[in-house]
């Protein structure tokens, strides 16, 4: 008995698709429709793009590269304490000094592996690094983030009056670090970075300070428009040296800023307590204190110039 | 076992239509704009189209995070700043062909769509015009037009309205191959 039944409900429900299918044209659309679709359905998830606008956030670098023969420019700036002792209006708020500036080069030799060096007024350091885009955040959550290995190897080159730097050695550091981000919508990214630093001779020359600091770093960005956006960047080291040290005193870096991007350019106006740039400065050696004034303006100028070939134009 | 016989009967009978239906997975789409400071040109082999020749319907869709530029630079703000990719993966064009040529013979046919193109999450009504060629019983399709930014939503700041051309040319290649 089922069997019967069954094919008269084939039957029916086949008669009735081609009667629809003769009399109503709607009904070809939505067929040409569902086939569009069934087409051009995604298959995997495609990497997640700009899931921040540079290389650089405040004090972070981001897990973001440079990619394949792109040289990017940094220009980047911090100005002195705009209130405390060394601010106010005797040095225009701080607008009088420079707390540090950092030249830097970033240079894509694959589109996930960049060579950067940099130079910065703070210690004179001069530092050349490699950053890898190790994995991808993916559309379709496959892989829910994105991770960034740096490693970098810094010089102190400057002459000095004291026995610190007989030993040549005393002037190198070394940086390791890992940047974890997520973008969570086009609008907020956030990441967080383990990080470890290695100074040969600890600065500054206290008794007691450690070679090897491991810090913890947050940071994020909230664009308000398409173009602008919040950024939020913190630094922590852990160290019980700093901690307990009171003269002089540390504190964990924490930046504030607004970041502009114009096509070609990435523009960061920031205030940040740190008064350093690179890393190897600025995680161990942070003495500025938001709460004493002790604050700075600062800007990032990112520029990136493209050395691919261009191919010739089909028009 | 007759049943299944029966069965596979009606299915052919109602699936017979489908001779008419023409499919391209691979279809070439070109965007060009000429600008004071650089030229925009980019281009995809991602597209697909679906062509009814009973009907006359046309579909295009394109992933916009397909196209590729020669700037990766480039690239990315047309997808994160212009295109929005993340809200808007696709481009798509539905239409019907005003004047249906005879397409069992071979020949180039200048044809007349008339659609709606979505792009950006904007719909517009846009009849466009294009060329059916069919070459050794194999179809193919191509068309050239223009798109306004402003005709679609698609913001070009101040600040960098020079880098910009406030229209696109787009170029359109597909070539079809039956259904099934």
């Amino acid at each position: 008995m089922k069997k019967p039944l069954l094919l008269i409900l084939l039957l029916f429900t086949a008669g009735l698709l081609k009667a629809q299918t003769k009399t109503d044209s709607t009904a070809v659309a939505t067929s040409t429709d569902s086939l569009m679709k069934t087409l051009s359905a995604p298959t995997k998830g495609e990497p997640v793009i700009a899931t921040f606008k540079a290389t650089r956030l405040i004090l972070s670098q981001t897990t973001e590269t440079v990619k394949k023969k792109e040289l990017n420019f940094l220009v980047i700036h911090r100005f002195g304490d705009i209130g405390g002792a060394a601010g106010g209006g005797k040095t225009l708020w701080g607008l009088d000094n420079s707390s540090d500036i950092y030249i830097g080069f970033e240079y894509g030799l694959t589109d996930n592996l960049n060579i950067d060096f940099g130079r910065s007024k703070a210690e004179q350091l001069i530092e050349l690094g490699l950053k890898y885009n190790i994995l991808h955040q993916k559309t379709d959550n496959s892989m829910p983030v994105a991770i960034t290995l740096i490693g970098k190897t810094a010089l102190k080159p400057y002459h000095v009056n004291t026995n610190v730097f007989d030993d040549y050695s005393n002037r190198l550091n070394y940086l390791a670090q890992a940047v974890i981000a997520r973008k969570f919508s086009p609008a907020l990214s956030l990441q967080v970075s383990p990080i470890f630093v290695r100074t040969n001779l600890p600065y500054p020359f206290i008794a007691g300070n450690q070679q090897n600091v491991f810090a913890l770093s947050a940071a994020g960005r909230l664009k308000f428009s398409k173009r602008m956006g919040l950024v939020l960047d913190y630094v922590h080291p852990f160290s019980n040296f700093r901690d307990n040290s009171v003269n002089p005193n540390f504190y964990d870096g924490l930046g504030v800023g607004i970041e502009i991007e114009t096509g070609g350019h990435v523009f960061t106006i920031n205030f940040t307590n740190a008064e350093a740039i690179s890393e190897f400065n600025y995680v161990t050696n942070t003495q500025s204190s938001w709460s004493k004034g002790q604050f700075r303006l600062g800007f990032t100028i990112s520029r990136i110039f493209d050395f691919n070939k261009k191919h010739k134009s089909n028009y | 076992m007759k049943y299944i016989g029966v069965i596979l009967l009606v299915w052919f009978a109602t699936n017979r239509a489908g001779q008419d239906i023409y499919v391209c997975k691979n279809a070439v789409v070109t965007l060009y704009s000429k600008a004071p400071i650089e030229d925009i040109d980019a281009r995809t082999d991602k597209g697909t189209s679906v062509l009814n020749t009973a009907t006359g319907d046309v579909a295009f869709s394109v992933p916009i995070r397909s196209f590729k530029f020669d700037k990766a630079l480039m690239q990315e703000h047309f997808n994160e700043n212009y295109m929005e990719s993340d809200k808007y993966p696709q481009a798509t064009y539905k239409g019907k062909l005003t004047n249906k040529p005879d397409l069992s013979k071979d020949g180039t046919y200048p044809v007349t769509v008339a659609g709606t193109f979505e792009a950006h999450g904007v719909k517009q009504s846009r009849t466009i015009p294009g060329t059916i060629t069919v070459a050794n019983g194999t179809i193919s399709l191509s068309s050239e037009f223009m798109v306004a930014c402003k005709d679609h939503k698609i913001d070009i700041p101040k600040l960098v309205f020079q880098n910009i051309a406030e229209t696109i040319k787009i170029k359109v290649t597909a070539v079809y191959s039956p259904y099934k």
